[in-house]
C-alpha cells in the first residue's frame, strides 16, 4: 500500500473503533481507580447512600465526618441500615475518621421520606457549644436539613447518640446553609411558603440553638411577597465572612443564569427587615452577573491573596478572590460545561472574572462515560492548611480535582483521583430515541477538608465516601511535609 | 493510488448526507403551517435555554394578530411536585422574554399539554413603550424537565388562551413537544 493508502486505512479503522475507545472510558467494577498526585487513605461504603455534604470537625480527640445524603432512589428508596437492620430513608452518616485508613460507621440518622432531591437531609454544619455565645458548654451542634421541610439542631456531643434540639420546620425548600459559630448568626436556605422562589435566605440567630431568633428574610428584589413580573434566579447557597470581613457572599443559579451577590452583612443583620424590594436592595454591594450558560453554586470567599507576579506592584499586590463553582446538572454533557471561575472583587463595586478552569473532556471521554460531567462544588474549610493555596473541585465522572490556586489568575490542576465503581454504583440514564440508555460512572459531588490535610469525597450515585491524601508535587504545593 | 481521493470525497459526501438528514429532521421549515399558523424564526437573542418553536397567526385566522413561542427547559423543574404552583409559571414560562415587568390577572389553572400536566396563567405584560398586552403562560412538566410556552397579542386573554392551547394540542405539536421534550 502506498503511504496515503496506509493513512487512509489507519483513519478507517480509527473512525471504525471509535465506540470502541469510547466504550474503553467506561468503568468497570474491579478496575483500580483513576489518580494522579492523591491516593486512596481509606472508605466507607455509607450504606450505599447518595452523598452529598460533607463535614469534618474535630471534636475532642476524635475526627468525625458528618454526611448529607439525597433522598433513596427509584429502585431503593430507604437502603436497610445493617446497623438497625431496617429500611431508613436517607438522612445523615455520622463516620468516626479519627483512623483515616479505618473509618467508622457510628449512626445513620434518617432524614425526610422521598427520592433524589425530593428527600434525605443533604446538608450539615457543626458548631462546638463552646464556641457559640449562648450554646451548652458541653454540646456539639449538628445543624442539617430535613429534606426540604424543615432545618434540624441536634447535639451530637456522642455522635453515635445524637438528640434533637430544634426543629424549624413549614418550609417548601431548603438548600447550603451557612452557620457563623463564633456568632451564632445562621443563613438558612429556605423556602419560605410566601416567598415566590424556590429557595432564598432566612437569617437566624442560633447563638442558643434550643432557642432559635428569626432576624428576617432576605432575597432578591422580585422574589419578595405580593411582587410581580420577572422573578430572579433562585439561591444556591451564602458563605459569610462574619463580623469581621462583614460581608456575606451569596451565590444564585446552578447551571444557568447565575451570579455573585456581594452582601454587607452588618446592614444585612441591622437594616430595615420588612421584604420590600428597596429594603432587600439595600445590603447588597456588588452583584457579578455569570454568562446564561452557568450558575453559582459555591461562592468560596478568599480575601487579601497575596498575588507573587504583583508582588513588585505599588498598588494592587494583594487582591479579594472569589472562586464560584457552577453545578452540572444534566448527564452526558446534554448542557453548556459547568466549571469553576475566579473573580477579583478588590474592587468591591466593579467585580470581574479573570480565570476559570475545567477538566479536559478527552483526557478522559468524560462525555461518553455516563453521568454527568463537570463542577459542582468545592471544600468549604478555611483551615490554613489549604485555604488560598489549594481548592478541591468535586467534577461527578472526572472525580476530585485538586488545584493550585496561589495564582487565581492561572490555577493550575496539580491532582485528580476518581473513585473506583462498585456493585453498589448506581446507573445514570439518557435518553436515546426515546428509550433510557444507562451508564454507570462514578459521580463525585462534593468535597471537604480537615485540618489534618485529608481530602473527603462524597459519590452521589451511592458509591460511598473515600478519603484521600495527596502525593508528591501536590504536597509540596499545599506545603505539607 | 488513485483510491485516496475517492474514498476522501466518499467520506466527506457520507458525512455531508447524514449531516443534512440530521438538520431536515430536527430544524424547523420557516414556512411550515400548523393549521392557520405560520411558523417563523425564534425572535429572541441566545439565553441560558436553546431556542424553541415560534408561530404567528394573523387576524383573518384568529381574530387578531396572535404570537406563540414554545421551548422545552431541560433539567429546570422539581422532579417530584412538577409545576406545582401559579409562582412556579411566573418564574420559569418565558414572559420576561417580552417583558420583566408583568401582572397576573388571576389564579391559573390546571392544564395538560401533549399528556403532560401543568399550569396555564394569564397575565397583563407591561412592554417597553408603555402599551399593555394580554399575555398566556404555560408550563408543563415531566419528570425533571419542562415544556414552556408563551402567548401574547392584541387578542384579549380568553381569545389567547384559546388560541394558544388549540395549536399545542395540534398532532404536529404534540408530536414535537414529545420529541423534543427527550432530546431529539
Amino acid at each position: 500500500m502506498s503511504g496515503r493508502l496506509k493513512l487512509a486505512a489507519s483513519f478507517s479503522i480509527l473512525f471504525l473503533a471509535y465506540p470502541g475507545i469510547a466504550s474503553a472510558q467506561q468503568q468497570v467494577i474491579g478496575a483500580p481507580p483513576e489518580e494522579r498526585n492523591m491516593k486512596l487513605v481509606g472508605a466507607s461504603d455509607l450504606q450505599a447512600r447518595s452523598g452529598y455534604q460533607p463535614t469534618i470537625h474535630h471534636q475532642g480527640d476524635r475526627w468525625i465526618a458528618y454526611i448529607g445524603h439525597h433522598g433513596g432512589s427509584d429502585d431503593i428508596p430507604a437502603p436497610v441500615n445493617p446497623q438497625t437492620g431496617k429500611a431508613e430513608p436517607n438522612g445523615t452518616s455520622i463516620v468516626d475518621v479519627t483512623d483515616p485508613a479505618q473509618p467508622k460507621y457510628l449512626r445513620h440518622l434518617p432524614g425526610q421520606e422521598g427520592k433524589y432531591e425530593s428527600g434525605g437531609a443533604q446538608m450539615v454544619r457543626i458548631c462546638d457549644g463552646k464556641a457559640l455565645p449562648k450554646g451548652d458548654r458541653n454540646a456539639v451542634y449538628m445543624l442539617r436539613t430535613f429534606g426540604g421541610e424543615a432545618h434540624e439542631i441536634w447535639n451530637v456531643a456522642d455522635p453515635a447518640n445524637p438528640v434533637l434540639i430544634t426543629r424549624i420546620a413549614g418550609l417548601k425548600d431548603t438548600h447550603k446553609n451557612w452557620w457563623e459559630c463564633d456568632t451564632g448568626i445562621a443563613f438558612l436556605v429556605s423556602g419560605a411558603p410566601d416567598w415566590r422562589t424556590r429557595r432564598m435566605t432566612q437569617v437566624y440567630d442560633l447563638s442558643d440553638p434550643a432557642h432559635p431568633q428569626k432576624i428576617r428574610d432576605f432575597g432578591l428584589p422580585g422574589q419578595e411577597p405580593g411582587s410581580t413580573g420577572a422573578v430572579p434566579t433562585e439561591l444556591h447557597g451564602p458563605i459569610s465572612t462574619g463580623p469581621s470581613g462583614n460581608r456575606v457572599y451569596f451565590g444564585y443559579g446552578t447551571n444557568k443564569g447565575g451570579f455573585l451577590q456581594i452582601v454587607d452583612r452588618e446592614k444585612l443583620l441591622n437594616g430595615p427587615k420588612e421584604p420590600t424590594a428597596d429594603n432587600l436592595r439595600l445590603p447588597e454591594i456588588a452583584r457579578l452577573a455569570m454568562s446564561a450558560f452557568n450558575g453559582a453554586h459555591t461562592t468560596f470567599p478568599m480575601p487579601g491573596m497575596p498575588i507573587a507576579e504583583f508582588a513588585k506592584d505599588k498598588d494592587g499586590k494583594t487582591r479579594d478572590i472569589v472562586m464560584i463553582v457552577d453545578e452540572a446538572i444534566l448527564n452526558e454533557c446534554n448542557e453548556p460545561r459547568q466549571m469553576v471561575w475566579f473573580a477579583d472583587i478588590t474592587v468591591e463595586n466593579r467585580p470581574m472574572m479573570i480565570s476559570s478552569y475545567t477538566v479536559p473532556e478527552a483526557t478522559g471521554s468524560f462525555c461518553e462515560r455516563g453521568g454527568r460531567f463537570g463542577a459542582h462544588s468545592s471544600n468549604e474549610s478555611m483551615a490554613p492548611v489549604y485555604y488560598k493555596k489549594m481548592a478541591f473541585i468535586s467534577f461527578f465522572n472526572a472525580g476530585v480535582r485538586a488545584l493550585d490556586i496561589r495564582d487565581p489568575y492561572h490555577p493550575v490542576e496539580v491532582g485528580y483521583f476518581i473513585p473506583s465503581i462498585t456493585a453498589a454504583t448506581d446507573k445514570r440514564c439518557v435518553k436515546i430515541d426515546g428509550k433510557d440508555r444507562c451508564r454507570v460512572a462514578i459521580q463525585t459531588n462534593n468535597v471537604e477538608t480537615d485540618e489534618r490535610g485529608y481530602v473527603y469525597i462524597v459519590d452521589r450515585a451511592n458509591t460511598g465516601l473515600h478519603i484521600l491524601e495527596l502525593t508528591g508535587p501536590a504536597r509540596v504545593v499545599a506545603g505539607i511535609q | 493510488m488513485r483510491r485516496w481521493p475517492a474514498i476522501a470525497a466518499a467520506m466527506v459526501a457520507l458525512g455531508a448526507l447524514s449531516g443534512a438528514a440530521a438538520y431536515q429532521h430536527v430544524a424547523p421549515r420557516q414556512d411550515e403551517r400548523t393549521g392557520a399558523w405560520q411558523e417563523i424564526a425564534w425572535p429572541f437573542p441566545r439565553d441560558g435555554w436553546p431556542a424553541g418553536k415560534a408561530f404567528r397567526c394573523g387576524v383573518a385566522a384568529c381574530g387578531a394578530e396572535v404570537a406563540v413561542y414554545v421551548r422545552p427547559k431541560i433539567g429546570f423543574c422539581n422532579c417530584d411536585r412538577g409545576v406545582a404552583d401559579d409562582d412556579e409559571v411566573d418564574r420559569v414560562a418565558d414572559l420576561d422574554l417580552m417583558s420583566q415587568h408583568f401582572v397576573p390577572r388571576a389564579p391559573g389553572d390546571v392544564v395538560r399539554i401533549a399528556d403532560m400536566p401543568g399550569r396555564i396563567r394569564a397575565y397583563d405584560l407591561n412592554m417597553s413603550d408603555g402599551s399593555r398586552h394580554a399575555a398566556i403562560g404555560v408550563a408543563v412538566s415531566r419528570r425533571c424537565d419542562l415544556l414552556v410556552a408563551v402567548a401574547h397579542g392584541r387578542a384579549d386573554a380568553p381569545e389567547l388562551r384559546r388560541a394558544a392551547l388549540e395549536l399545542l394540542a395540534t398532532r404536529e405539536m404534540t408530536r414535537w413537544a414529545m420529541a423534543a421534550m427527550e432530546g431529539r
